[in-house]
């Protein structure tokens, strides 16, 4: 049998999540407003109309390229791209050519062996997006909507080996550009589009061949679906002995498959020259560090630190980093906590991250601040609650935005630890219950947890439920 | 001679009574009205018909008349005037826009069919400016298509104008609407555009003052982009003053264009009496001949230029002499021969560019004729809408941008613009062997030409700004005024190149030659349109 491994490139785009476009001053994020709502007369290229460049998308590109281990450049500049489609109201679309604001980088992307592969970076500019057209009762109509809404154009080395990677890739992209708050990276509302160009080899080849674009994928578990369709067929054809054309392939979300949209024939001629209506973008020093000056610590840093400093799992760590907020709030949490890494960590996983999916919050948007999470972890170590009333009680701080403490006095649910009143009850229950006490001394021990549950309820959750173990035994052996 | 009226009078003498209150803005917008009955005929119009003798004895400078908007703007000032508050500088001044440029509410065709039916939804940032500055605009003035020309006949709007001191001349182009109306004083300033040469080759054919401004001083923002490299919105006035009163108006800062630079404007007529004593002004011979390639023999050919022109720029010099300025002869610009093919591949390039958004989609004409298909669409309602020029630009331009000519022509000839660029910043060198404040040279090589003699041979029609396109190569600003009449009676035009930015040397220049020509016999002339009118 012989061995194939898939080689796959990928270019996308990054819609930016700036206020305004790139060149005019309306709203960037048009998602659920009526067509042609966000335009004006730069956006929609009337006669005689200016861009004007957004200094935030500079920033933002900025953020990316160093995040990509890209080479900023000090001055860069945009061409015009010229092509004729209703969706494209000057008839160009302005972009960059051949001095983009970067050149080179990589991601390193971690494997699941535990390897890691360099994916290089081949293109990283920046663009307008074009608008959208429609066809609806036979007419076609034309939405500018989203024309001049800010793109960073990123296109990959053919480095990718597999549908998963592709996936990987994309998963990793997607938490660095929410990290950086560059864009809310969203595959289904478009924010973040990825074409795959796919080809196979046999294992051991160097050279590259003929290779598939599969375009209109929206989401990333839809484009591994799709990659791994491609892979697929080309294996297939070639075993047949049929050659593999360069072919452009629509992925179809309802029937989850790949259609050919068209040969590439013959590249088109944009006739790129350089915009006369934007001055160069010169990016000094003094714009590069103020723009630099915050750049956080990335995701895979702050996961390998998270592990090394806190000795969290792997897993742990890698759950935690996953998204900026929550990373900065674990690491409040535990410094206002001051006690094991993994408790705190085991807190996250376990109730605030069921509390942030319930709630489609970020952590940062907490009412259950660090400092209070941290509280309520404390009282559960001192035994001042146990651990079923710590988590009731972070719910309910959520809600209140009350300090845990206050809570616990206000609704007397500090557990009972007194001996006294905890032994009055296991005594009561004992008296009450003369078979189940038989069973137990009988042999089924697991009844055990029964009679705990029985002083719990009777204490109403508050008895510290290892003391009324503790005298339960003594009372049912005794 | 005819007497004079108020629609005669400057922009400064109009500003001056209106603000005095001895005359008011609307007897001045009457006067204009009165005189563009008069002398204009009718105005361009797509469905022309034919063109008769009476249409080739009037001037007709107008594509779209706003009197009524005129009015309303003429009667705002004097209330605003009479209860105490001047609205600016230029209040009450009757002037005319370019009909290149975007005024809201109005139509804003370029001289194109394909822009027949387009109203225009916001205003030109220069336009804005002339309006706040309470000057009353009278309507759109005609152009050559897209400003494609020299000559003001490759307007879609027909009849195209005629150049009012002899009707059978043209007036010049692109501009030639603006600079026949300045002339026969149907509004004593306009706002044209100069991207070869388009307000200082029509004000030399008319013997008005026309000033392109240096590049990136007046904001290009509502400007229909020809040349977007190139393209500078620019004044044209009866005298250097208005000229100077104009660009103080609309020069300057524009945060909806990026390539309009910030440096402060300056009040361009403060300085304007000064005198040119101890100024360094170069002539150069390379402006005193026509040099072109020659595709049949392959050569580089030197034509001399119209000996008239070239008296009147030695006479200039003279007289700039006398008043205490130093002139530098011999000044080399050797790559002014290189300006026309350079200004063949750039515009092209950006105009092809430029012209893409008119497709028929979202504005402006489109095809009668049901369409099969998109492509179809785009095809018809170009080659229906487009005229010659602009069809001809388009196709040059895609052939010397496309990949496999683009560093043949296109990158070759931006190194070839910034040679020409190092010919000016060499004689500007404060440093250097010339150190001029101003090369002065013929702002055409001939007078105006006869209507209809050279339109239809774009190359030779080209050659008409020879001596003004390497100012927008470079960028630099360019002065052109009257330097004398020829003996036909045509106005012969002498231009004054500047540093950038320093349209203020170039004015007071202009200035100083005016003072010394005032009795000059010449001066008393006027255009054969105004002959006869009481």
């Amino acid at each position: 049998m012989t061995e194939y491994e898939a080689i796959i490139g990928l270019e996308t785009h990054i819609q930016l999540n700036t206020e305004t476009k790139i060149f005019c001053a309306c709203k960037a994020d048009s998602w659920g407003d009526p067509a042609n709502s966000n335009i004006c007369p730069v956006c929609s290229g009337l006669p005689g109309v200016l861009p004007v460049l957004n200094r935030a998308v500079v920033e933002k590109a900025v953020l990316l390229a160093k995040a990509m281990h890209a080479e900023v450049q000090s001055d860069s500049y945009f061409d015009r791209k010229n092509y004729f489609y209703p969706d494209l109201p000057k008839g160009y679309q302005i972009t960059q050519n051949d001095h983009p604001i970067a050149l080179g980088g990589y991601m390193d992307l971690p494997l699941p062996d535990g390897g890691t592969r360099k994916v290089g970076i081949t293109k990283l500019h920046m663009e307008e997006d074009a608008g959208k057209t429609k066809h609806e009762h036979g007419r076609r109509l034309v939405d500018f909507n989203r024309c001049g809404v800010p793109l960073i154009e990123m296109v990959t080395a053919p480095d990718l080996r597999s549908a998963d990677e592709v996936a990987a890739y994309l998963i990793r992209l997607r938490q660095l550009l929410r990290w950086l708050d560059i864009s809310e990276a969203d595959m289904e509302k478009g924010h973040l589009r990825a074409d795959a160009n796919v080809s196979i080899r046999l294992k051991g080849e160097t050279g590259l061949n003929e290779k598939t674009e599969i375009k209109n994928v929206n989401s990333i578990e839809s484009l591994r679906t799709a990659v791994e369709k491609e892979i697929a067929r080309q294996i297939r054809e070639v075993e047949a002995g049929n050659a593999i054309e360069a072919w452009t392939l629509d992925w179809d979300e309802d029937t989850q498959s790949l259609s050919k949209m068209r040969s590439k024939e013959t590249m088109a001629d944009y006739r790129y020259f350089k915009e006369p209506d934007l001055l160069v973008v010169r990016l000094d020093e003094a714009w590069e560090s103020a723009i630099l000056a915050d750049f956080p610590e990335l995701p895979l840093a702050r996961r390998e630190r998270f592990v090394r400093e806190y000795g969290l799992p792997e897993y742990d760590a890698d759950i935690l980093t996953s998204e900026r907020s929550l990373s900065d709030y674990f690491e409040s949490v535990n410094q206002a906590y001051g006690g094991d890494p993994k408790r705190v960590s085991n807190w996250l996983m376990n109730d605030v991250l069921r509390l942030l999916n319930e709630q489609g919050l970020e952590a940062k948007d907490l009412k259950v601040t660090p400092g209070y999470l941290a509280e309520i972890i404390k009282l559960v170590d001192a035994n001042t609650i146990n651990t079923p009333t710590g988590k009731a009680l972070l719910e309910k701080v959520q809600q209140t935005g009350q300090p845990p403490k206050e809570i616990v006095e206000a609704e007397g649910l500090a557990q009972v630890s007194d001996t006294g009143l905890i032994r009055e009850i296991a005594a009561r229950i004992v008296a009450e219950n003369p078979d189940s006490v038989e069973k137990f001394r009988g042999g089924k021990e697991g009844l055990m947890g029964w009679f705990v549950g029985q002083v719990m309820r009777e204490s109403k959750g508050k008895a510290d439920p290892n003391l009324a173990r503790e005298v339960l035994e003594e009372l049912l052996k005794g | 001679m005819s007497a004079m009226e108020l629609c005669d009078l400057s922009a400064y003498e109009l500003a001056a009574l209106i603000r005095k209150r001895e005359i008011s803005a609307v007897e001045a917008l009457e006067s204009t009205l009165e005189r563009i009955e008069l002398v204009d005929g009718r105005p361009g119009s797509l469905d022309a018909g034919e063109i008769t003798a009476e249409d080739h004895a009037k001037v007709h400078a107008f594509i779209t008349r706003t009197e009524e908007t005129a009015r309303a703007q003429a009667q705002a000032v004097d209330k605003s005037i009479s209860e105490g508050v001047i609205p600016g500088p230029l209040a009450g001044v009757p002037y005319t826009v370019k009909d290149i440029f975007n005024v809201r509410g109005t139509r804003s065709t370029a001289g194109s069919r394909i822009l027949s039916n387009y109203t225009a939804p916001y205003t030109a940032t220069a336009v804005e400016r002339m309006e706040k500055a309470g000057a009353v605009m009278l309507g759109k003035v005609n152009l050559d298509e897209f400003t494609h020309g020299s000559s003001s006949e490759s307007s879609a709007y027909q009849p195209a104008p005629r150049n009012p001191w002899d009707t059978s001349k043209v007036p010049g182009g692109s501009s030639g609407g603006s600079t026949a109306a300045v002339a026969a004083g149907m509004g004593a300033l306009s706002l044209g555009t100069d991207t070869g040469g388009s307000i200082r080759q029509p004000a030399a054919f008319c013997g008005v003052v026309g000033l392109k401004p240096t590049y990136g001083r007046v904001s290009r923002y509502g400007l229909i982009a020809f040349g977007s490299s190139l393209d500078c919105p620019g004044p044209v006035a009866r005298n250097v003053r208005d000229a100077a009163m104009m660009l103080s108006v609309i020069a300057g800062p524009d945060r909806r264009d990026s390539t309009a630079v910030t440096i402060p404007v300056p009040d361009y007529t403060a300085e304007i009496e000064a005198g040119v004593k101890g100024m360094r002004i170069g002539l150069s011979p390379d402006f005193f001949k026509i040099q072109y390639f020659n595709h049949e023999s392959g050569q580089m050919e030197e034509e001399p230029i119209s000996d008239e022109i070239k008296q009147a720029v030695e006479q200039a010099a003279d007289r700039l002499s006398e008043m205490g300025a130093r002139v530098v002869e011999n000044v080399p610009m050797p790559r002014t021969k290189y300006g026309i093919p350079t200004y063949f591949v750039i515009s092209r390039v950006e105009v092809a560019s430029n012209l893409h958004r008119f497709d028929g989609v979202k504005y402006g004409y489109r095809t009668p004729v049901p369409a099969e298909d998109l492509d179809e669409l785009y095809r018809r309602t170009r080659a229906e809408g487009f005229g010659a020029q602009p069809k001809l630009r388009i196709l040059m331009g895609m052939y010397v941008s496309a990949a496999q000519y683009s560093e043949q022509y296109y990158q070759r000839a931006l190194r070839v613009r910034s040679l020409i660029r190092g010919d000016f910043e060499r004689i500007y060198d404060p440093q250097g062997e010339y150190r001029l404040d101003a090369l002065l040279t013929p702002a055409t090589p001939t007078p105006a030409f006869g209507y209809g003699d050279v339109y239809g041979d774009t190359v030779l029609m080209q050659y008409a700004d020879q001596f003004t396109v390497t100012g927008n190569h470079a960028g630099v600003p360019g002065l052109s005024l009257m330097g004398g009449l020829s003996k036909e009676r045509l106005p012969l035009g002498i231009q004054l190149l500047g540093r950038d930015y320093d349209e203020a040397t170039l004015l007071r220049i202009g200035r100083a030659f005016e003072v010394a020509t005032e009795d000059a016999a010449w001066r008393k002339v006027r255009p054969q349109v105004l002959e006869g009118l009481s």
